[in-house]
């Protein structure tokens, strides 16, 4: 083991951060230390840093932590995500006040349990990392003042979450009673068909059950609606977003130790159909806007994973590359909700009437995430869908393209209906008020929309990266 | 029957218990010590499988370990949100604690 600093660089980083919060939180009941103000700084060191880090290359902790471009192309990714979370959230009406240290510790805290899952290549370490990640986002969800909606949604999170949990470990144990070890690196090389070991079967599948549950892709898509109605509109907006990235890291390194032809591969598959065209028909009778973009992370769970099931480099490059930048769509439409809704409240589609009028800027930016939402040009999200489908094809999953571009088509209704709503719809007498900072909230989200059209027109560098990364793993 | 068969058969009738109990009890501390149930019997698998396999025992207890260890930072967070729950619905009836639908 070569142990250099600057291999774990971003995680050292990360640590700090939640330590400094953490001191914060014990003594930010005496005296006002006006985290918000600097927090989104620190924040912003922190792509930086991932950048430095980001061509080593190295094994620790006996060989269960592994540095390598995927691990370092994820971590930019969560270091990107978690900024724009944190701006997002320095601005939280529904927050008691003194419990800002609290909530950002635990965001930072979180997305350095993100990093974690990025390089961990050890089944017991991929476990305690995403654990790790997830229960800083259980304390979370109920901090919203006053809201029994939230509380619920907490409960409801936790113990399903810890439940799903459980049934990973289930699948754990079955993988090392019949494969004998827990690094990724020798699970690559054992058998895993049904006729040569079932119960290594199982338990692989079970084991991806919780990432399944992390990535809402159904059938542990029921919390994502209700998590998202009930958390504030900031919370949301992480939960949306960045656990996401830390799933997918994982799927790709586990998926990419099987065969073409494995049974396991062909469950992906059932799952991303039904969970794609399940998220976009629900998602079609929602009116409150949260319960949209959560129906809309269940469907793009199942297009991320059209990606995993090509096991090719290609796909698996196509899959980085969408979920950065759906991760970066997502946080656009929800930096407009987080404007617009300026008392903390739940979204419905007929408070975006009239957002042309009221607030221009926003309602442009609303326009580019729902685009992109969708998969149309000039977009991130049409080059990254255009990447998915393309590596997929031609690899024995043709009928799930189709399917996935049929289902493109459906979710146009939904995602387009705001921005109708938006643009074609009279203001109603009792809009609401917009948060009275037009500069910090043009230029932010202006800055999140101008990514998303970036990842759409050029998208070379960032794909070759995520293809470069995909190299480690499936040369 | 093989030993690492009669675990596993213990933990999957574990993994039964507690699923059919979080599915029908109705406060949420019941439910909690289902989850309990779980968590405790897939370390059970785990220990198993390490100490019966040609797998490393010492894997399977460092394992298990850390499972107890989080199910019990879990119990804690659970405990604190059901405050929470009690002190917005005044109740921790699972069936009273539904506004959101799915």
């Amino acid at each position: 083991m070569d142990f250099r600093t600057e291999l774990i660089l971003p995680e050292i980083y990360q640590t700090i951060v939640v330590l400094l919060l953490f001191i914060c939180s014990i003594i930010d009941n005496k005296r006002n230390l006006a985290v918000t103000r600097w927090i989104p700084w620190l924040a912003f060191i922190g792509i930086p840093l991932t950048l430095v880090s980001i061509d080593c290359e190295g094994d620790l902790f006996l060989n269960a932590y592994r540095i390598d471009l995927l691990s370092q192309f994820f971590k930019f990714s969560v270091a990107v995500g978690f900024f724009a979370a944190v701006l997002n959230a320095t601005r939280q009406p529904t927050l008691e006040h003194g419990r800002q240290s609290d909530y950002f510790m635990f965001l930072a805290l979180s997305a350095l349990g993100l990093m974690f899952l990025a390089s961990a290549v050890e089944l017991i370490t991929i476990y305690l990392a995403m654990e790790m990640a997830s229960y800083s986002l259980y304390s979370l969800i109920p901090l919203r003042a006053q809201e029994r909606q939230a509380a619920e949604a907490g409960i409801k999170y936790i113990l399903f979450g810890a439940a799903v949990t459980a049934i990973a470990l289930y699948g754990l144990s079955y993988i090392v009673a019949s494969q004998h070890t827990t690094y990724i690196k020798d699970l690559a090389l054992c058998e895993w068909s049904w006729a040569k070991s079932p119960m290594a079967v199982i338990g692989l599948t079970l084991f991806l059950a919780g990432f399944f549950y992390k990535l809402a892709l159904f059938p542990f898509h029921f919390w994502a609606p209700d998590v998202y109605q009930g958390s504030s509109n900031e919370t949301a907006t992480y939960v949306s977003t960045l656990p996401k990235l830390g799933a997918v890291a994982i799927l790709i390194r586990l998926t990419s130790m099987l065969k073409p032809g494995a049974e396991i591969v062909s469950i992906l598959a059932v799952l991303a159909a039904i969970s794609m065209t399940y998220g976009n028909l629900a998602a079609l009778a929602q009116r409150d806007v949260k319960r949209i973009l959560g129906y809309s992370t269940v469907a793009h769970a199942g297009y991320v994973l059209v990606g995993l099931v090509a096991l090719t480099r290609e796909g698996f490059a196509a899959a980085g590359f969408y979920v950065l930048t759906y991760v970066l769509m997502n946080l656009t439409c929800f930096w407009v909700v987080c404007r617009v809704a300026a008392d903390g409240r739940n979204l419905d589609l007929e408070d975006l009437n009239g957002l042309h009028s009221r607030a221009p800027g926003l309602a442009l930016v609303l326009a580019v995430g729902a685009f992109a939402l969708v998969g149309l040009p000039p977009t991130g999200g049409f080059m990254g869908k255009l990447f998915l489908l393309t590596a997929a094809w031609d690899h024995g999953y043709n009928w799930l393209i189709i399917l996935a571009a049929v289902n493109t088509a459906i979710s146009m209704y939904y995602y387009l209906s705001m921005v109708i709503h938006a643009y074609t719809k009279d203001q109603t007498e009792a809009a609401l008020p917009i948060q009275n900072e037009p500069k910090f909230s043009l230029v932010w989200g202006g800055a999140l929309a101008v990514s998303v059209l970036a990842l759409g027109v050029i998208p070379a560098p960032v794909f070759n990266m995520a293809m470069k990364a995909a190299g480690t793993i499936m040369p | 029957m093989n030993p690492l068969t009669l675990y596993q058969l213990v933990a999957i009738m574990l993994l039964a218990l507690g699923l059919f109990g979080l599915i029908w009890r109705r406060t949420l501390i019941g439910m909690l010590i289902c989850i309990e149930l779980l968590l405790n019997g897939a370390g059970l698998s785990l220990v198993a499988a390490g100490q019966l396999t040609k797998a490393s025992a010492v894997l399977g207890q460092l394992g298990t370990l850390l499972i107890m260890g989080l199910a019990a930072a879990e119990a804690t967070l659970v405990l604190a949100i059901v405050v929470i729950v009690v002190r917005r619905f005044q109740t921790s009836d699972s069936e009273a604690v539904s506004e959101l639908k799915g």
